[in-house]
């Protein structure tokens, strides 16, 4: 039995390669993204030990406010510095002052920000606790001179001796005294730095003198770190916290685990999930074409005596050999995914210590196992299907094409299709309920299912109508493509699945971003009626923000009615650390409009404070309500519920007044400044005044309204690009599945190609016959990806604005599902290229006398 | 291709000239062909005999275009395949030749009255409907008209066949063993529609068999043997082709 599964398997080699491309594909994918996570935590690892290296103990406030995967201590006291100096033990002890400050390079462009921070505080220049070191230049010894990380240098064209600016965010004016690397790198990971002195830090980053951000300490030789740490701490008081190098070595290595590294790694194996399923429906329907193809040798072996067990034996001893070969040739090509993105990665400047990959054995493990298990569950059902064929088929000619559309399966897809349905639309109508997000998946995940099963019915009705303009329009070629894509349900439907699953996630992301550009515009234009924002002139994401003293400065222009810099930050608010709005209530209540329910915002007073209606109904907060508020320097305080607004699109759950942020947040900055201008001063008029503004503060930019929203599209388009990049592996991988189901179909048609060349077809016509048979197989996956994918992106919008989370507007671009539509058709065309050649090629003779 | 347009001088539709063909090479060299020279004149039903291996089927590749020659020329009318390129050779398929295999003849995503149409669909043509109709009540298949094939029974499968190679009045019919997998009654049918189209109609066949009684049903008899054509025989009948063959050792 095992030579008939080997000759089996060499005999269809070349079919075989067609399905083993796309488990390659899935795994290479899947440990690329393995391997580069392992190796990214590996480069951290590294980085983090260099960082703490030398550094035994770390003194730091106990206070910490954290949320939306950002935190923040407050100061402590200088003069803690004394006291730790005393601790026994204690070799040395530096004060530490670090705070957020933007470089700006020759150009007046700002420097870094795309990702990693982009830190300030002073120069500590100790070997034994600082990581960076001078590769040129000195020490700072004035306020106003800076050392700065190489790859800052590099980049922004400094040099020792540029004069430049440090945003802290007020543009501070700067000489470069000095070049540091970190350990071995022009910069640490990605982070800029601008080191000033003691004094000049606590002047323009921490804006105040008496206060420190961390003291770092070494101990003396032969005391251990928890031992050091003991003392330190008995001698301080319970507002500090003491932490070991090596735990601060780890906190460090799980923030970047926890922001950054899971999220890219979930970002990363959720397409590589995706392209997986796509992948096994290619497996299962090329595994379901070669058991129909085979169907006589095996009733043939049935007869000569082979059992049923060999038979499902040899078959999926056979998925097994592609799944093995496969997933071994994935990991391989793993290697090269992780290698390219890794440098990728560092030509985007986050340089990372280490060379080469970190290679764990898990990752092989995993990848085998998944390949294994995509291929057999894949091929399982096929062999099943094998050994059923019972020994008489060897001898009668049975008809391949089984019918599809047996009531069971017609019974069964509707009600799973229906269930589904009705779980979804339930769940998002009904204004939300319990495990709302579980029912949706849930149904999703029936609804997917249910039109899976309900393919093979679906494919005759679709490809008829589909197929109708098609052969009106192409004559007997269409005809004959319609035909053919009607001729076996089963693998039309199995063949386009593959391909709908992954349109149809292509167009849940491509609703879904719509509908957030739709939400965005509708909370913009109904908040704010203004005409310019002056905003931070960064590409990704929002930057460190932009000096709050923009939004004075606007103000005071004659053109302006109202000006307001929107800004915020982390503060523990009752019981929660929470994410907090910041603004000048008069200016607020001239430029926004946010639908006020209660109070007045204009008479906000800076011991007040204002919040959304829904987040006073879900705490039973009302007007009067004193909440204890801690402040990111640790000042407890107690502010009252004064306004209640409806609309939190902009403005988030909680507002306090710029009057009672500013004084705790010596580095508060906006992130936006929006302005009103005077009635008959057009945007054109007072566009160059605010911009002269603007110019003074490098980093910001003016924008119109349009432009202001267009901005928000505009990332979130780049995000989409990245997302259809991920997915193109999906595609691509449907791509060679109808590709491969034609190249079978062609070979069983041999005759037939043959008679039709026979009687008058050109080669022309073949091909043509076949490609527009796959463009039907593949038009009819991308509807059904389109159906799937636009009900999903509905329901997952309608789900997200039931539960307020600035989602609003359900949105359906025409224009961009046509061209899905369009790409669907031409993933049609290029999967036929190579099928249509070789119909075409067909030796007319061998056709007609095969068999 | 103006000379297809031109009226033939002689009543001479399809011609071989010292045809040759030779399969592979060395030591598996097969002569399927050697040195075949013969005529078949138009309006006339043509029976190629002879025994198994001796060429037959090549022969009738060769005329019909489907195959190369390795040697020697093949005329149909005055056109010379050789010359043609694949385009020209399939055009000139569908609108000069029919064709009846053995089996396997029709398309099975079509119904019979597509099939029948087939080569002139491909050609983008419209059918003759005075035509068409009369073809198709000679070969008796009114009622079946909207079947697939795989609903027909094999004689009526052949006869759909033949109604296709008939309904784009071809020059000539080249019909390899059409009877060859059906019953003697199925066979004779669809050779009577045969010999009808050729008397009736004015059709030329040329029929590859080795059933002397579909033999009997020809005016002319051909004989191959080895590659080569080894007799003639006009008005054959069954018992006539029988001896011959016998002698020819088939
Ligand atoms: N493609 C080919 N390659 C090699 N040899 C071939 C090929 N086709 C035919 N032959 C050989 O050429 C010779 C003539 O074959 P052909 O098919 O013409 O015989 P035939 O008279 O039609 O026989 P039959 O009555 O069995 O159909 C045979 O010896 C055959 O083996
Ligand atoms: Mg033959």
């Amino acid at each position: 039995m095992l030579r008939v599964t080997l000759k089996n398997f060499w005999g269809h080699k070349r079919r075989l390669v067609g399905t083993s491309l796309a488990v390659i594909l899935g795994i290479a994918f899947l440990s690329g993204t393995l391997v580069l996570s392992d190796t990214m935590r590996h480069s951290f690892a590294t980085l983090f030990t260099q960082t703490t290296q030398g550094t035994d103990a770390v003194v730091r406030s106990s206070t910490k406010i954290q949320a939306r995967g950002d935190n923040v201590r407050p100061p402590i006291d200088e003069s803690l510095l004394a006291k730790v100096r005393a601790v026994p033990g204690v070799q040395k002890a530096i004060p530490r002052i670090q705070g957020l400050g933007q470089i700006v390079g020759r150009d007046g462009k700002t420097l870094g920000g795309n990702g990693p921070p982009t830190f300030a505080g002073n120069w500590l220049g100790d070997k034994d606790l600082d990581s960076y070191h001078l590769v040129a230049g000195r020490a700072p010894a004035a306020d106003e001179e800076v050392v700065i990380d190489k790859r800052s240098a590099d980049q922004g064209h400094l040099a020792v001796g540029s004069t430049t600016q440090v945003l802290t965010p007020e543009p501070v004016k700067v000489r470069v005294v000095g070049i540091a690397k970190f350990a071995s790198l022009d910069n640490q990971g990605g982070v800029t730095f601008a080191g000033f002195t003691f004094h000049g830090a606590q002047k323009h980053v921490l804006k105040r003198t008496g206060k420190i951000s961390e003291i770092l300490v070494k101990g003396a030789g032969g005391i251990a770190q928890p031992d050091l740490v003991r003392r330190i701490h008995a001698a301080l008081p319970t507002s500090t916290e003491t932490i070991t190098g090596k735990q601060l070595n780890q906190e460090l290595q799980d923030n970047v685990g926890k922001a950054f590294l899971n999220a890219f790694t979930t970002f990363l194996t959720v397409f590589a999930g995706i392209s997986l399923v796509v992948a096994t429906f290619s497996i299962y329907n090329t595994f379901s074409i070669l058991v129909a193809q085979r169907s006589r040798e095996s009733a043939l072996l049935r007869a000569v005596g082979a059992s049923r067990a060999q038979i499902l034996g040899s078959t999926l001893a056979e998925t097994l050999a592609v799944g093995l070969i496969s997933s071994l040739l994935g990991f391989l090509g793993g290697l090269g995914v992780a290698t390219g993105l890794r440098a990728l990665f560092s030509s985007f400047g986050a340089q990372l210590p280490g060379s080469g990959l970190t290679l764990k054995p898990s990752v092989l493990i995993t990848s085998i196992v998944v390949g294994l298990l995509v291929t057999v569950v894949a091929g399982f059902f096929p062999a099943l299907r094998a050994a059923r064929i019972p020994p008489i088929a060897a001898l009668r000619d049975i008809a391949i094409d089984r019918s599809a559309s047996s009531r069971v399966r017609l019974v069964l897809g509707s009600v799973l299709t229906g269930a589904g349905l009705v779980l979804v639309i339930t769940a998002v109508i009904g204004k939300g309920g319990s495990y709302l997000l579980q029912r949706v998946g849930l149904g999703a995940f029936l609804l997917l299912v249910g039109v899976i099963v309900l393919g093979p019915v679906m494919a005759k009705p679709a490809a008829s109508v589909l197929g109708a303009p098609i052969a009106r329009l192409r004559g007997i070629t269409g005809r004959l493509a319609r035909q053919n894509a009607l001729r076996n349900p089963k693998r039309t439907a199995g063949t386009a699945a593959a391909l709908m699953v992954g349109v149809a996630v292509v167009t849940l992301f491509t609703v879904f971003a719509s509908s957030i550009k739709a939400s965005v515009n509708h909370s913009v234009d109904r908040t704010f009626g203004g005409d310019l924002v002056v905003g931070p002139n960064t590409r990704f994401g929002p930057s460190q923000g932009i000096s709050p003293k923009i939004a004075a400065e606007v103000s005071r222009l004659p053109q302006v009615s109202a000006a307001v810099g929107i800004g915020g930050g982390l503060a523990h608010v009752v019981d929660k650390d929470v994410f907090v709005s910041v603004a000048d209530p008069l200016a607020t209540s001239r430029v926004l409009n946010l639908d006020v329910r209660q109070g007045d915002l204009a008479r906000l007073q800076p011991t007040g404070m204002a919040i959304s209606k829904k987040l006073a109904d879900d705490r039973s907060w009302t007007v009067g309500t004193k909440l204890p508020v801690t402040f990111p320097d640790g000042a407890k305080v107690t502010q009252t519920v004064q306004v209640i607004y409806k609309s939190a699109d902009l403005a988030g759950d909680y507002m306090l007044p710029l009057q009672a942020w500013a004084p705790h947040a010596p580095q508060a900055t906006d992130f936006a400044v929006l302005i009103n201008l005077k009635k008959g001063v057009s945007i054109d008029a007072a566009r160059p005044a605010v911009e002269r503004i603007s110019n003074r503060y490098p980093g910001t930019k003016v924008q119109d309204r349009k432009q202001f929203t267009d901005s928000f599209a505009q990332g979130i388009n780049q995000t989409l690009i990245l997302i259809y990049v991920m997915l193109a592996l999906a595609v691509i991988i449907a791509l060679m599945g109808i590709a491969n189901t034609l190249s079978l179909s062609v070979y069983e048609r041999t005759r037939e190609i043959g008679l039709l060349r026979a009687v008058g077809e050109t080669r022309r016509q073949t091909r043509s016959m076949v490609r527009w048979e796959a463009i039907l197989i593949a038009v009819f996956g991308t509807v059904g990806g389109l159906g799937l994918g636009t009900f999903l992106g509905w329901s997952l919008v309608t789900a997200n604005s039931n539960s307020s989370n600035g989602l609003t507007t359900f949105a359906a671009p025409v224009g961009g599902l046509a061209g899905i539509l369009i790409v669907g058709g031409l993933v049609g065309v290029l999967a036929a290229i190579r099928p249509a050649r070789r119909a075409a090629k067909l030796d007319i003779l061998r056709a007609v006398a095969a068999e | 291709m103006s000379s297809m347009t031109a009226p033939p001088e002689t009543d001479i539709v399809a011609r071989a000239v010292d045809a040759t063909k030779i399969y592979g090479a060395g030591e598996t060299e097969v002569t399927a062909l050697d040195h075949v020279t013969v005529e078949f004149p138009a309006g006339r039903f043509t029976a190629i005999m002879g025994p198994s291996g001796s060429g037959k089927s090549t022969l009738m590749h060769c005329l019909a275009g489907l195959d190369s020659l390795t040697a020697g020329r093949v005329l149909l009318g005055e056109v010379e395949l050789g010359s043609l390129s694949d385009k020209q050779l399939t055009v000139l398929r569908r609108e000069r030749i029919g064709f009846v295999f053995q089996s396997f003849n029709l398309v099975p995503t079509l119904t019979a009255l597509e099939n029948i149409t087939l080569p002139m669909d491909l050609a983008g043509r419209k059918p003759d409907a005075g035509w068409l109709d009369s073809v198709i009540k000679t070969v008796g298949l009114g009622d079946r008209l909207k079947h697939r094939p795989s609903e027909l029974s094999g004689g009526q499968q052949q006869r759909v066949a033949v109604a296709r190679a008939l309904a784009s009045r071809p020059q000539v019919i080249f019909a390899d063993e059409p009877t060859g997998n059906l019953d003697s009654r199925a066979g004779a049918e669809i050779l009577e529609f045969m010999a009808r189209a050729v008397a009736d109609l004015g059709q030329t066949i040329v029929m590859v068999t080795h059933d002397p009684v579909a033999a009997g049903y020809a005016d002319t008899a051909l004989f191959l043997a080895d590659g080569q054509i080894v007799d003639t025989m006009a008005d054959p009948t069954p018992e006539k082709v029988l001896d011959r063959l016998k002698g020819l050792g088939g």
